[in-house]
């Protein structure tokens, strides 16, 4: 099984699933962090309430986070084709993913958001600090530690969806082990793909939680 | 005080909460007036609407009804950005310091001064010298997780002084910190006040806090002004049960006591006859004795006010000899039904 032609595909279906992680993440964070943002500012007890607003934005988000990955994969195929050309391959996953992935991360980051106290947020307010800068000055950093935990699940996530697509024609170590260690029924290289997968996501989870204990300065 | 000159002044508020059952009322109608440069002291006993009250000061609470006065200004119509621009001449400090837990103490000082648009070299400057006057020089690069509490309160009134309000409000702001902490802040408290004139209004539950260190005093009691004077007023005589509550009570349980003693009755005295063995004196020269129930002395802006609670004995005409000697001296007697 490991000729040269197995480790060539397999190293570039390694780097294919880091990269559409990495992009995915990016741009769900582009858009689940103002999300989360709002979602948080919005609440009858936040510091811009809108309730109305706030409760349609909640039900969307858990429409949208209700729906199979798988499903959306499918079902997402015309917005894909016209969004980036093609609905196989990494660069069409990432678009999935990215629409899979950034109501999750709202979620995520309304959650690390309303860990901060209310009464430092009521203390911004009393010097005159604006919504935004409560958002921008207070909420995020003072949420830094937790956000950062919080994304690092987010990309483990990412990457146990991205090979989800493996079945559906998406890049990556996922679709090796479907190919090869599925179809084919070679159950070495699908253990193989299993292992890297593993890897990648202790390395991921290490890494967002000691990033986040070293730069948490309530320790 | 001597000018009189209106700082606070609040008309009126009223403030309900809309709650599952019904509207909670909070405050009914509060009218208070806090002179220029004076520290002022709200009492109360929790629940009696004292935070909300302070809250309603800056309008981080709005209330339902009324109008707040700040030096002039009516803050209730102003617009969002006004708002925001108004309460920059207001600092709060809080029984739970909130700082930014993720910020230096310098860097939290900084706070306020970044959204007042402070430039940053200018701010840092500035929030030097502020931490060094409430004397924290060494800890600038500190953060608030590596601070004790007192220390985290002085980082808060330096941050709350960071754009030279001409208010300090401190809602409970030494509960959570032991005796010693809390001399130590207040005695920084008095001090801003004597140094920048600040006018400072201080929310409690204790009395020990407001003799410390206000000038006069505001009970409130069920949402109402019970009582407002000077603190020596207060304390001397309180008029309201709210009062009396507050002043003879703090720091001992009265359960024990209630109603099974009779013919009970408060003395104070003061510096003026503190010195001479009043009680002594009374009870041979009217040939009675009393019984010390509880008693204290206090210093009340540097006068030393005694109380005693005593029992005086059942016969109704000695009694009435007792307290009319005591009186004599200048001893405020008044029966308490209450230990």
């Amino acid at each position: 099984m490991f000729e040269s032609g197995m480790i060539s595909l397999v190293g570039i279906a390694f780097w294919e699933s880091v990269y559409m992680t990495i992009i995915s993440s990016l741009f769900a964070y582009i858009i689940g962090l103002p999300l989360g943002l709002i979602l948080v500012a919005t609440d009858k007890d936040g510091i811009a309430p809108a309730p109305v607003f706030n409760q349609v934005l909640g039900v969307i988000i858990n429409i949208l986070r209700s729906i199979p990955f798988l499903i959306l994969l499918v079902a997402m195929m015309p917005i894909t084709e016209a969004v980036v050309g093609t609905v196989i391959g990494a660069k069409a996953t990432i678009v999935v993913l990215v629409v899979a992935a950034a109501p999750f991360i709202a979620r995520l980051v309304e959650s690390s958001l309303k860990e901060v106290d209310r009464g430092v947020v009521e203390a911004a307010q009393s010097m005159g600090a604006s919504p935004f800068e409560i958002m921008t000055k207070v909420l995020l950093p003072e949420a830094k530690p937790s956000l950062l935990v919080g994304s690092a699940i987010a990309m483990t996530t990412i990457l146990g969806y991205s090979a989800m697509a493996g079945f559906c024609g998406g890049g990556g170590l996922g679709a090796v082990a479907i190919n090869y260690g599925y179809y084919r029924s070679q159950r070495d290289i699908m253990l193989v793909m299993v292992v890297l997968l593993v890897v990648i996501v202790q390395v991921l989870q290490e890494l967002g939680l000691r990033i986040a204990s070293r730069t948490d300065k309530r320790l | 005080m001597e000018h009189k000159e209106i700082m606070i002044q609040l008309k009126g508020i009223t403030k309900t909460f809309s709650q599952k059952k019904g509207t909670l009322e909070v405050l009914h109608g509060i009218d208070l007036d806090i002179a220029k440069g004076e520290i002022f002291g709200i009492i109360g006993m929790s629940g009696a609407g004292k935070s909300t009250l302070v809250r309603c000061i800056n309008l981080l609470e709005r209330p339902t009804a009324g109008e707040v006065y700040l030096d002039g200004q009516e803050l209730t119509q102003l617009s969002e950005k006004d708002l925001r621009q108004a309460r920059r001449s207001m600092g709060m400090i809080f029984q739970q310091f909130h700082l930014l837990m993720q910020r230096t103490a310098l860097e939290n000082v900084c706070f306020p001064m970044e959204i007042a648009g402070v430039k940053k070299g200018e701010a840092k400057q500035r929030a030097k010298e502020l931490l060094e006057l409430v004397g924290l020089g060494e800890k600038t690069e500190s953060y608030p997780s590596q601070l004790s509490g007192g220390q985290k309160q002085r980082v808060a009134i330096a941050r709350a002084l960071a754009t030279n309000p001409k208010v300090l409000l401190c809602d409970e702001a030494t509960s959570a910190l032991d005796p010693n902490t809390t001399v130590g802040v207040l005695e920084l408290l008095k001090d801003i006040n004597q140094r920048l004139g600040i006018t400072i209004v201080v929310i409690t539950h204790e009395m020990k806090v407001i003799q410390e260190i206000c000038n006069r005093v505001a009970i409130i009691s069920g949402g109402q002004i019970a009582e407002i004077g000077s603190v020596e007023d207060i304390f001397r005589s309180p008029k309201t049960e709210a009062g009396r509550e507050l002043v003879f009570h703090e720091g001992n349980s009265r359960e024990g006591y209630l109603g099974q003693i009779p013919h009970c009755y408060r003395i104070v005295f003061d510096e003026s006859n503190s010195g001479e063995p009043l009680l002594g004196s009374m009870m041979i020269e009217c040939n009675g004795l009393a019984n010390i129930l509880a008693a204290n002395t206090r210093n009340i802006d540097g006068k030393v006010y005694g109380q005693m609670i005593i029992q005086l004995p059942e016969d109704e005409e000695l009694r009435g000899r007792m307290i009319a000697n005591l009186q004599a001296k200048h001893v405020i007697v008044e029966e308490v039904d209450h230990v």
